[in-house]
């Protein structure tokens, strides 16, 4: 199911060391799933320096705040 | 090899498998029951898990947390826990300044040469908090004039919103609609061995003995948290004490350990305590969702509309599938997540999936009823009969029919007497599918043969698997396999998370095994007098297709090796494993109505998994995943004091499993796919228990509990609202 986990982390978008699950697991989805069922973020995040959900500036480790000009994001 | 199933659409063609690697048409191994090769080793002891692992010299490692759920830091003083008894290393997490978010989050942490001792010296660290306001609750997070649960961000960000058809016409279709408010709490992973590490410094390369569901990805964690090469990194996980999800980085203790380990130039073991484990080491997170569902008389779902949100701790989200399974054709959904001061949640067997099948299950119950259809006939008119591995109107059938599914009452228990009986059904899917692993394989002229992957066994049984697919291509007995995994000196391969080990080890551990054969037909062919794709290994023999006689045993075919082993490396190829499983689960309680006490008298689990592997591992994992949501449904419950914000239950008393007496009767049918590969089956079975039992709970009382757990307080409150006036 993990390709339905969306958004994910995306090379010049967000910050390398932003880690989650399916970054370290081997998954083939299935090709077509989307197109039976919805897509949802149930994914957890953390960042790989400071190995918690939290980056090195206190925030939190998530796709959304892990960009851009974050002054600890690596990219 | 991938055909079509359910009246699904067929899989997309995999790219061709070289015919060599087919899995065999007649296996003589594989789905059988094999027990755990290292099952001994386990009962006896001799299996050494990371909290086993002693090093010469060794000292110990205790973090120290915050005891507050929102506080900055304003001082930390290091000076008197230097000058304490038997301390060797003492370092700040934290510095001054830095926001702590939950109750747990680390802030310094001390070695010493004995557990004691370090734990004496944790109390040492003079920590100056400004405690700041929090909140511990999903409602308090949500209400107006809420305190931050951060100085920085809200508590409340919008998730996913999605539209579907047109819902004004779905509910105009709908001759019932019901709406009504679902939920779901937070509970722990409660990995039996608790998260830990030991780590050992030789010069500036580190090795970590980790309990981790991962140990390549644990090593690529300590190498860039650390800063050090990545191949200077050894990480071993031989055995491990269950992970859930929650074990796939080194985590913050992981790093302090091996910082520990650098300042005191002496190996540390630093394993977290229950307490610790309940606090900061993830969960899964809450679901809530008030919903809007039409049915048409004659019981096909038109419309779906909810809103829903849910808290996955201190600024990581909570989404969830919803509706889980069975297809709308008009939807909408909005999602919020919450953000509260509590630990973070983190990936939990099948992430999402339980807490909407329940949302969804309960649900569908109630509309069966509307419509006064029975609720299995009514999930075969709404399954979903184009998904991937459709499988469920099959499970639903043969399940109801094995269970006895036609004894069921209408909803409400009308026989006299407290106890009360009923029957529930829920059903459930995953994808499950594998790639990339690597593995090595050594047959040496003695006939000894040596199979290698840097997988590990996170207690599903993998060591096992490598061993008896290995067996299976070479022809041997197993015990003639020598696995070695759970150490990043071996050929790469993925976490075990997602259900995707055995689909990604298997394959790999196919074609290497595979190609060592070929390489060894190879040298025995011209023994023979044949050519080597005459040749064929069964029965500890290598024979000429079609004439066992002209043939060489096993360990006499070897020894045409000489000096020079077989040596060959191989990956996962695709075409001997896919994605995607079905299952459907059924169960019966009864519940005492004086008491609200519910007992699971049975489940039925139908599922299936590709080509098993291991039947009595398959069967292991699948009463593991009841038996844990059996745990969610009625025992489990992260109880956070609104007022404190403590975790008021971290530790094994308070915090509720089931014990002996609480595992009911679980029949097990296990569906044979051989045609489409390896598919994995660790998370699947997990997911539909819990909406299976609290179906039967409500079928038994004739009251719809719309929220978990089911403890007995809940239980009798709602059938005192039952009497009241209808829940």
């Amino acid at each position: 199911m993990d390709h339905l986990t969306s958004p994910k982390v995306q090379i010049g978008v967000h910050c390398l060391n932003l880690r989650h699950k399916g970054m370290y697991v081997l998954a083939t989805p299935y090709p077509e799933e989307s197109q039976f069922y919805d897509a949802y973020d149930s994914t957890a995040y953390w960042c790989v320096e400071t190995q918690q959900a939290f980056g090195p500036d206190g925030q939190p480790a998530r796709p959304d705040c892990c960009q851009g000009d974050r002054d600890c994001c690596k990219h | 090899m991938f055909r079509q199933r359910g009246g699904g659409p067929a899989q997309p063609p995999p790219k061709p498998l070289d015919p060599r690697y087919k899995w065999p048409e007649k296996p003589t191994l594989l789905g059988t029951s094999v027990k755990r090769l290292d099952g001994p080793d386990k009962v006896t002891g001799r299996a050494r898990y990371t909290y086993d692992i002693n090093r010469p010299g060794m000292i110990y490692g205790r973090i120290v947390r915050s005891p507050v759920p929102h506080a900055k830091i304003t001082s930390i003083d290091l000076s008197a826990v230097q000058k304490a008894p038997g301390v060797k290393a003492v370092l700040a997490w934290k510095e001054a300044g830095a926001e702590l978010f939950y109750q747990g989050d680390p802030v310094a942490a001390v070695a010493a040469d004995t557990e004691e001792r370090a734990r004496d010296a944790a109390r040492l660290v003079r920590v100056r908090y400004e405690t700041l306001p929090h909140v511990a609750t999903e409602a308090q997070a949500m209400a107006a004039d809420a305190p931050q649960w951060s100085t920085a961000q809200a508590n409340t960000r919008a998730g996913t919103r999605q539209e579907t058809g047109d819902l004004e016409t779905g509910f105009k279709q709908a001759a019932h609609i019901v709406e009504q408010t679902y939920s779901t709490h937070v509970i722990g992973h409660v990995c039996l061995e608790t998260h830990g590490t030991v780590c050992e410094w030789e010069g500036d390369k580190l090795t970590a003995w980790v309990s981790t569901q991962g140990c390549h990805q644990a090593a690529q964690g300590f190498a860039q948290a650390l800063g050090i090469p990545q191949t200077d990194v050894r990480v071993i996980t031989q055995y491990m004490g269950g992970g859930f999800g929650s074990k796939f980085a080194p985590d913050a203790q992981g790093i302090i350990c091996a910082k520990l380990a650098k300042l005191a130039n002496a190996p540390v073991k630093l394993m977290l305590d229950r307490r610790e484990e309940h606090l900061d080491t993830g969960n899964r997170p809450s679901a809530f969702a008030h919903i809007k569902a039409g049915v048409s008389a004659d019981g096909m779902l038109t419309a779906f509309d909810a809103t829903s949100w849910g808290t996955g701790g201190a600024g990581q989200g909570a989404n969830f599938p919803l509706p889980y399974l069975y297809q709308f054709p008009n939807r909408r959904r909005a999602h919020t997540d919450v953000y509260i001061n509590a630990g973070t949640q983190r990936a939990m067997r099948a992430p999402g999936h339980p807490q909407g099948c329940f949302l969804t299950e309960i649900l569908m119950d109630e509309l069966a009823d509307r419509v006064k259809m029975d609720p299995v006939e009514f999930r075969i008119k709404n399954a979903p009969k184009l998904a991937p591995n459709a499988m469920w109107i099959e499970y639903f059938q043969r399940g109801a029919k094995q269970f006895g599914w036609d004894k069921r009452h209408p909803t409400g228990d009308p026989t006299p007497g407290p106890i009360k009986t009923g029957m529930g059904v829920s059903a459930h899917l995953w994808g499950g599918g594998g790639r990339g692993s690597q593995s090595h394989v050594d047959i040496m002229s003695d006939g000894s043969v040596v199979v290698k992957c840097g997988t590990q066994d996170i207690g599903t049984g993998t060591r096992t698997i490598v061993a008896m697919v290995a067996a299976e291509s070479l022809g041997l007995p197993i015990s003639a396999i020598k696995p070695e995994i759970g150490d990043t000196q071996y050929p790469f391969s993925g976490g075990s998370g997602g259900s995707t080990t055995a689909a990604s080890v298997s394959p790999a551990i196919r074609v290497t095994t595979m190609k060592a054969l070929d390489a060894l037909y190879a040298k025995v062919a011209p023994v023979l007098g044949t050519d080597a794709q005459n040749l064929v290994a069964e029965g500890g023999r290598i024979h000429v297709k079609g004439d066992t006689s002209k043939g060489l045993a096993w360990k006499d075919a070897c020894k045409h090796l000489g000096t020079e082993p077989i040596s060959v490396d191989g990956a996962w190829t695709d075409g001997l494993s896919s994605s995607g499983t079905s299952g459907v689960q059924f169960s019966e309680v009864t519940v005492d109505i004086e008491t609200g006490i519910v007992k699971v008298k049975r489940i039925l689990a139908m599922q299936d998994c590709g080509l098993i592997v291991d039947k009595l591992t398959a069967e292991s994992q699948v009463y593991g995943g009841v038996i844990a949501a059996l745990n969610f449904a009625l025992f489990e419950d992260r109880l956070l004091d609104r007022v404190t914000g403590q975790m008021v239950n971290p530790n094994m008393e308070f915090y509720l499993l089931a014990g002996m007496s609480d595992i009911p009767k679980i029949e097990i049918v296990l569906n044979n796919m051989p045609e489409r590969g390896v598919v994995g089956i660790g998370e699947p079975p997990t997911v539909s228990t819990a909406s299976a039992i609290a179906n039967a709970v409500r079928n038994a009382t004739g009251v719809t509990i719309r929220s978990l757990p089911l403890h007995p307080h809940k239980v009798l409150a709602a059938l005192e609202q039952e009497r009241a006036g209808g829940t």
